[in-house]
């Protein structure tokens, strides 16, 4: 089990010696539970790190937001940034490497280990409170203790996980500097692509029917797209604007501009927007259920990845995020492919 | 006006709105529907046992897509465009939290205050809420007590219904309220006075909950004033992904986005369509010459922070954040409205 004060001390020490400019982990929020994301700059700050199932947010999306502060900023990036990822993760910065976001030394990898467990799915807590409100959640082995007001309740992880979790392969991050926790990759809690599975054991009438459903109910609010580490594109399908306007730009240029999916938040733009991210995912998405849990209107954003996710491991073999030196699914070339629907 | 409504006759009532007689309501009440409440239309059987709803009951007078007019150019003639209003079908809105009540007069303000928005007033007055008073706060991030509301507030609702256990207390706030509780007609009895006793009990109770607070909502605007060069600003948006979640939620955010949806290119056909917009997209402020002016994270919580709790009190004389907690409840990395205020008026700087 992994000792919060451990991770404490290695941010402390790396601050203090400089050997990092941050360290970006997780703090209590102001509401107790969740966990929210900590910037850690100081060495007396260090203590406010925290590690607990309410952990859920894939920090790599910083690293990110930082590199394009420093590019804008043309400020020498001096020491690494210290990052806390858990298994799922530090995939997504391996990926962020392979796609050369950032540099393997611009980062320093403070790994953790899911151990037996992951992370908590509010929704399922929610239905198991019965209307009782949480204030934090803890680790302990293979449950999970759950503080009310109505007193402490101990509940079994594998009953209030997220999905992704139960279904995780790697819940240990391989590419680390420093790593907590023991090494329990294999303890896969259900078979991988599960809730996708059940989906699709329904008739294709009745999956388009749920789908136009959820499609119908986006607000185009972009949650999952702001939270996804992947989606950094400068320029977004989506936006208003969607190429670099200058000062040489013409007003007819900015006027006749493309607009490849309208601003209303309909079912024909909300599909475009939905498998347009969907597709740009593919071979990059670690799974790290983001955009899942972020969506305010519960669509099963999950769902649109993982079967992505799941077309590139059997048809190609592919594993998102697994080494930094592997090709990228889309930038890669088989002599071995099939092909079949280009011939 | 003041009724007593048994609980189980709440359906027969909601389905006498509907009989042409009576009004011809389109009645809609929060159904527990992917995991969320939402406003759903039904014809008899509601439920108000919900905390509160997801989504703001603000699209009922603001939808997120409203039509201007379609436009149509055939080449050589001359361009024709027709305005579409909205229909003038009457809601009647059940379970309204008394936050999102208190959200309606907010909206009124914008459009219908000193210039008239026709497609906003169209709608707003078809509808009619009856609000649900909270007789404990429904969630753990409500805080309508610190920007001047109550639990039990009838500020923006037509009727209000009050819990007692197997029977609601209804009383009527407006004309139309009363009009809509004739048309229960014998379902709505005389409210005895231990009624009467009994909810000014309820009510008592329902102010006397402990909730999250704001330390100083008065003060709040002078001090979002002094801090507007504050470095808080950017440590506190640290973390935030720029989402619009924390504004479409909201009971009283009303940015929107004026488009023209072409369906056609020749002869040339389409809409000009309103949509909401968002503050906290980055592209929100974005200039044609490709400056944005609110470059920063920090920029944009800043706005959507003073709007609420400055700019609005500046220009309308009361705070605009009613307290509902969704932005609080919904944000992916927990940025606070709460936390905010509190820091930037207890900052000295």
């Amino acid at each position: 089990m992994i000792n919060i004060q451990d991770i404490r001390d290695t941010a402390r020490d790396m601050l203090a010696k400089g050997e990092v400019r941050t360290v970006i982990g997780y703090r209590r929020g102001s509401r107790g539970m969740p966990a929210e994301p900590a910037f850690i700059t100081s060495p007396e700050q260090a203590d406010e790190l925290i590690w607990d199932p309410t952990c859920y947010h894939n920090l790599s999306l910083y690293l990110v937001h930082d590199s394009k502060i420093q590019a804008h900023l043309r400020k020498d990036t001096g020491a690494p940034i210290g990052i806390i990822a858990k298994g799922c993760d530090a995939r997504s910065v391996v990926v962020l490497m392979q796609e050369h976001y950032f540099k393997r030394e611009d980062v320093y990898i403070i790994g953790v280990s899911c151990e037996g467990t992951g992370v908590l799915d509010e929704r399922k807590l929610a239905a198991q409170l019965n209307g009782v409100q949480p204030t934090l959640a803890a680790f302990d082995g293979d449950d999970f203790v759950i503080t009310t007001a109505e007193g402490e309740k101990r509940l079994s992880a594998r009953d209030v996980m997220a999905d992704r979790c139960l279904e995780c392969r790697t819940p240990f991050p391989k590419e680390h500097n420093a790593v907590f926790g023991e090494d329990k990759t294999g303890r896969q809690l259900a078979e991988p692509f599960a809730a996708l599975t059940r989906f699709e054991a329904q008739a294709s009438s009745e999956r388009w029917d749920i789908w136009s459903h959820h499609f119908d109910r986006c607000m185009r609010c972009f949650a999952c797209r702001s939270v996804c580490p992947m989606c950094y594109c400068e320029e977004c399908v989506v936006d208003s604007i969607t190429f670099p306007v200058t000062a040489q730009t013409s007003a007819a240029e900015k006027a006749d501009r493309v607009r490849w999916i309208e601003r209303s938040a309909t079912r024909s733009e909300n599909i475009t927007y939905l498998l347009t991210r969907a597709m740009h995912l593919a071979g990059r998405c670690t799974d790290c259920g983001e955009c899942d849990r972020a969506c305010p209107v519960n669509i099963p954003i999950r769902m649109l990845n993982n079967k992505m996710e799941r077309e590139a491991r059997e048809k190609f073999g592919f594993e998102p995020g697994a080494s930094i030196g592997g090709s990228s699914l889309v930038a890669s070339f088989l002599d071995s492919d099939p092909g079949e629907f280009i011939r | 006006m003041e009724k007593i409504l048994e609980k189980k006759r709440i359906d027969d009532w909601i389905a006498a709105l509907a009989a042409k007689s009576q009004g011809e309501w389109e009645v809609h009440a929060p159904a527990l529907q992917d995991g969320i409440w939402t406003y759903q239309p039904v014809s008899g059987a509601a439920r108000l046992d919900h905390p509160n709803t997801r989504q703001s009951p603000k699209e009922f007078a603001f939808p997120q897509r409203e039509v201007y007019f379609s436009f149509e150019q055939i080449k050589g003639e001359p361009p024709k465009l027709t305005q579409i209003l909205p229909k003038e079908t009457r809601h009647a809105v059940f379970g309204v939290r008394p936050c999102d009540g208190r959200g309606v007069p907010r909206m009124d303000k914008v459009f219908n205050d000193h210039v008239e928005d026709t497609y906003y007033t169209t709608r707003r007055r078809n509808v009619a809420y009856v609000g649900l008073a909270c007789n404990k706060p429904p969630n753990a991030t409500c805080f309508c007590l610190s920007v001047g509301g109550s639990p039990v507030s009838t500020d923006g609702l037509d009727v209000q219904m009050t819990d007692l256990g197997d029977r609601y207390f209804v009383k009527a706030i407006t004309e139309t309220g009363k009009a809509l509780m004739m048309a229960g007609g014998n379902l709505l009895a005389e409210a005895a006075a231990a009624d009467q006793k009994q909810v000014k009990q309820v009510h008592a109770d329902a102010v006397a909950y402990p909730q999250r607070k704001i330390n100083d909502p008065d003060g709040a605007p002078a001090k979002l004033k002094a801090n507007f060069k504050s470095p808080l600003w950017e440590e506190m948006a640290r973390a935030c992904i720029g989402c619009g979640i924390c504004t479409f939620l909201c009971p009283t955010c009303h940015c929107f986005d004026i488009n023209d949806e072409v369906q056609n290119k020749a002869p040339l056909k389409g809409q000009r369509v309103r949509t909401w917009d968002n503050c906290q997209f980055p592209d929100f402020t974005m200039h044609s010459s490709g400056h944005n002016p609110r470059e920063n994270t920090g920029d944009r919580l800043r706005q959507r922070v003073n709007h609420k709790f400055q700019y609005f009190h500046e220009n309308f004389g009361m705070h605009q954040c009613t307290g509902c907690g969704r932005c609080v409840s919904e944000c992916p990395v927990g940025i606070d409205i709460v936390a905010v205020v509190n820091k930037v008026t207890e900052h000295v700087g």
